[in-house]
C-alpha cells in the first residue's frame, strides 16, 4: 500500500511514541512507589522508636491490642510464633469506613522485649497509595499526553510539511506534464530549500541533455534517411529508364521489374521505420478534435477497389460517436493500418465487421482458422504466416500510435472465427 | 518545355534528366545553390526540379530567393525528408508541389504535366490520345465525342497512361501512382490486373481506339 511521505513517518512516530511513553511510565512507576513506599517505611521506623519509648515509659501502652485511633497494636507472642526483632514491611489491604472498602496500607512488623521481659508482636500500619488509582490516573494521563503528541505531530505534519514539500509536488507536476520540446507552460519551482533546488535543477538538466540527445538523435535518422533515400531514388529511377529499352527480352524485363519492386519494399520499409521512430520520439504534435466514424467512412471509401477485388464484404455498425483528440496523420495512419490489416490477412468471399461506439472501435475479420499469438502480434517484424510482401511494421504502428496517447488501448482477440482488434478510450 | 533540375546528387540528376529528355522536355541541371540561383535569376524555366539539401544553401531559401525577385516559375521541391513540415514550408514558399524521394519517373512527369497545365491554363487543355480526349480539369473523358463514365481510381488509371502513351508503366507504379500507400498489398499486382480489366471492358463497350497491352506480366502500355 502506498501512503504520503508524512502519513509514513506519522505511522512510525505513532508506534515510537507508544513504545517510549510505555517503557517510560513503566519506570517512573516504579520510581514513585520507591520513592513512596521508602518514606513510608522511614516514617513507619521512625514511629516504632517512639512507640517503643513511650512503652518504656508507660507498659499501659502494652494493652494496644488493636488498631484503634492509633495506627499500631501490640500483641504478646504466643507459644509457637515466629519472634524476630527485625522490621518486616508489608501491603496490607484494611477496611476503611470512610471510603467503606478496603484499602491498601503499609504495616511494619516486628518484636520487641517489653520492660517485663517478655516478648510482644509490635504491628504499625499506615494508610499508603492505592497502586490501581495510581495506575489509573497515571495511564489516562499518558494516554491523553499521547494523543496531543500524536495529534501534535499530525497538525505540524500537515501544515508545516505541506507547505515544506510544496516545491516537491511542483516538481512532480511539472515531471507529469513535461512533454518532449514544450517547458513553457510548467510552473517555476521557488523555494529556499537547498535538496529541492538541487533536484530540480537535476532534473532540468536531465531534460536538457535528453532533448539535445534526442535533436542529435533526430537529425541523423532524417539524415540517414536522406543518405539512403537519395541512392534508393536513383537506382530506382535508373531501373525505370532501363526498362524503357524496347530491345529488352521478357526475362530481363521480368527481372528489372522484380528488382525493382524488391528496392520498393526497401523504400516502404525504409518509411515505415522512419514513421515508428517519429511516433515514438512524439513528433506528430498537432493535436486535433477527430471523429472516428468519419474517418472510417473516408478511409473504407479509398479501400473500396480492394474490398470488391478480394469480394470482401463490409459492414459497419455505428452505436455512438467516438470522438478522440489526437493527431490527424496518426489517427489516418492508424485506421488505414487496421483496415489494410483486415483486408490482407482476409480470405476470397470473407467479411470486415466494425463496430463503432461512443468509446470503442473494433474491426473483425475472418481469415486464418486460428488464433494469432496475442503477445507477440503487435511486434516489429512479427510475421504471422510467411507474407513475403509484409514487413512486418503496420500493426507495430498501430500500436505505437495507440501507445502515444495515454487514453487509448488496442487488443487482439479470435473470436467465432473472426480476428478482432479493439480500440478502446 | 523547359525544365531545370537543382540537385547535387549528379547520379540522379542524370537519370532525371535522360527521362525527361526522352520526354521531349530542354533539361538544365544545376548542382549547388549558386549555380542554381544564378540560372533561376537568368532564366524563366516552364518548371523547376528543387532539392531540399544542397550546397551552399537549402532550397527552402533558394525558393525565398527565387520569389524575391518576382519570379512565378512552377517549382516542385523533391526531398528525401518525407516530412509533414517541410511539405508544409515549401507550399507555404510558394512551391507547387512537393515529391518526397525515392519517386517514380513517371510520378514525377505526371507531377510535371499536371503543373505546366495548371500555370498555362488558357482554356481546357485536353491529352489526347487517338481518338480519346482526357480533359484533366474537369475529370472528363470523352471517346469520340461521346462521354465516358469512369470512377475516380479508373480515370487516375487512364490518366496515368494517357500522359505516356506507348510506353511501359510498371505495375508498381501503377498502384501506387493511383491507389498510394494503400497500395501496398501482398496480391496487388492480380489486382492491377482486375481493375485494367474493368477499364477494358469500359473502353471496349465505347468501341476506343487505344487499348491496354500487356508487356510481359510486367506493366502495360496504352498503345
Amino acid at each position: 500500500m502506498q501512503v504520503s511521505l508524512k502519513n509514513y513517518t506519522l505511522r512510525y512516530l505513532s508506534i515510537a511514541f507508544l513504545i517510549i511513553i510505555t517503557i517510560w511510565a513503566a519506570l517512573f512507576y516504579a520510581f514513585i512507589l520507591e520513592e513512596v513506599y521508602d518514606n513510608v517505611d522511614d516514617g513507619l521506623k521512625n514511629q516504632k522508636i517512639l512507640i517503643l519509648r513511650e512503652v518504656y515509659e508507660d507498659p499501659n501502652l502494652l494493652e494496644i491490642n488493636a488498631y484503634g485511633i492509633n495506627q499500631f497494636r501490640i500483641t504478646p507472642v504466643g507459644d509457637g510464633d515466629d519472634f524476630s526483632e527485625e522490621n518486616y514491611l508489608d501491603n496490607e489491604f484494611f477496611y476503611m469506613p470512610y471510603d467503606d472498602e478496603m484499602e491498601p496500607y503499609r504495616v511494619l512488623r516486628t518484636g520487641f522485649y517489653a520492660p517485663d521481659q517478655k516478648p510482644y508482636h509490635l504491628e504499625i500500619r499506615t494508610s499508603t497509595v492505592e497502586e490501581d488509582d495510581l495506575i489509573l490516573n497515571l495511564t489516562t494521563a499518558l494516554v491523553v499526553l499521547y494523543l496531543v503528541l500524536v495529534l501534535g505531530v499530525y497538525l505540524i505534519n500537515e501544515l508545516v510539511l505541506r507547505r515544506a514539500w510544496r516545491p516537491f509536488r511542483i516538481i512532480l507536476e511539472n515531471l507529469n506534464l513535461y512533454r518532449f520540446g514544450k517547458k513553457d507552460y510548467l510552473k517555476p519551482v521557488s523555494t529556499n530549500i537547498v535538496e529541492f533546488n538541487q533536484l530540480n535543477e537535476e532534473i532540468n538538466q536531465m531534460w536538457r541533455r535528453n532533448e539535445e540527445v534526442f535533436d542529435e538523435q533526430k537529425r541523423f535518422i532524417e539524415n540517414a534517411a536522406h543518405e539512403l533515400q537519395t541512392p534508393l531514388a536513383i537506382t530506382i529511377n535508373k531501373l525505370e529508364l532501363l526498362m524503357e529499352d524496347e530491345s529488352l527480352s521478357e526475362s530481363q524485363l521480368t527481372q528489372l521489374a522484380d528488382s525493382k519492386s524488391s528496392l520498393r519494399r526497401l523504400v516502404n520499409l525504409n518509411k515505415a521505420l522512419l514513421m515508428l521512430s517519429k511516433i515514438e520520439n512524439k513528433q506528430y504534435k498537432d493535436v486535433r478534435q477527430i471523429n472516428l466514424n468519419q474517418l472510417v467512412k473516408e478511409i473504407s471509401e479509398d479501400f473500396q477497389d480492394f474490398l470488391s477485388f478480394k469480394d470482401i464484404t463490409l459492414q459497419v455498425a455505428e452505436y455512438g460517436f467516438f470522438d478522440i483528440s489526437m493527431n490527424k496523420d496518426l489517427a489516418l495512419v492508424l485506421i488505414s493500418n487496421l483496415f489494410r490489416n483486415a483486408i490482407r490477412y482476409n480470405i476470397k468471399g470473407g467479411i470486415i465487421s466494425i463496430t463503432i461506439g461512443q468509446n470503442h472501435l473494433s474491426v473483425a475479420n475472418t481469415g486464418n482458422q486460428a488464433p494469432l499469438n496475442q503477445e507477440k502480434i503487435f511486434n516489429r517484424f512479427h510475421k504471422g504466416t510467411q507474407d513475403s510482401q509484409s514487413n512486418g511494421l503496420g500493426l507495430a504502428i498501430v500500436k505505437s500510435i495507440v501507445d502515444t496517447y495515454a487514453e487509448l488501448s488496442i487488443d487482439y482477440r479470435f473470436e467465432e472465427n473472426m480476428h478482432i482488434f479493439s480500440l478502446k478510450k | 518545355m523547359k525544365v531545370l533540375i537543382v540537385e547535387d546528387e549528379t547520379d540522379l540528376c542524370d537519370v532525371i534528366k535522360s527521362f525527361l529528355e526522352g520526354e521531349k522536355y530542354i533539361v538544365e541541371t544545376a548542382s549547388d545553390y549558386a549555380s542554381g540561383l544564378a540560372k533561376l535569376a537568368n532564366y524563366d524555366y516552364d518548371c523547376v526540379l528543387l532539392d531540399i539539401m544542397l550546397p551552399g544553401g537549402t532550397g527552402m531559401q533558394l525558393l525565398t530567393e527565387v520569389r524575391a525577385l518576382g519570379k512565378d516559375d512552377s517549382v516542385i521541391i523533391v526531398s528525401a525528408k518525407d516530412s509533414v513540415e517541410d511539405k508544409v514550408e515549401g507550399l507555404e514558399l510558394g512551391a507547387d508541389d512537393y515529391l518526397a524521394k525515392p519517386f517514380h519517373l513517371a510520378e514525377l512527369l505526371a507531377r510535371i504535366k499536371t503543373i505546366i497545365r495548371r500555370k498555362n491554363h488558357h482554356g481546357e487543355q485536353a491529352i489526347q490520345f487517338k481518338d480519346v480526349k482526357l480533359f484533366p480539369e474537369e475529370r472528363k473523358v470523352l471517346i469520340g465525342t461521346e462521354e465516358v463514365q469512369l470512377n475516380r481510381k479508373e480515370y487516375d488509371l487512364l490518366y496515368y497512361f494517357m500522359i505516356r502513351p506507348e510506353k511501359l508503366v510498371t505495375k508498381t507504379s501503377l498502384a501506387e501512382a493511383v491507389w498510394g500507400d494503400d497500395a501496398d498489398q501482398s496480391d496487388n499486382l492480380d489486382f492491377i490486373y482486375s481493375q485494367i480489366k474493368n477499364l477494358r471492358r469500359k473502353l471496349k463497350n465505347h468501341q476506343a481506339e487505344i487499348d491496354f497491352q500487356a508487356v510481359y506480366g510486367v506493366g502495360y502500355k496504352l498503345v
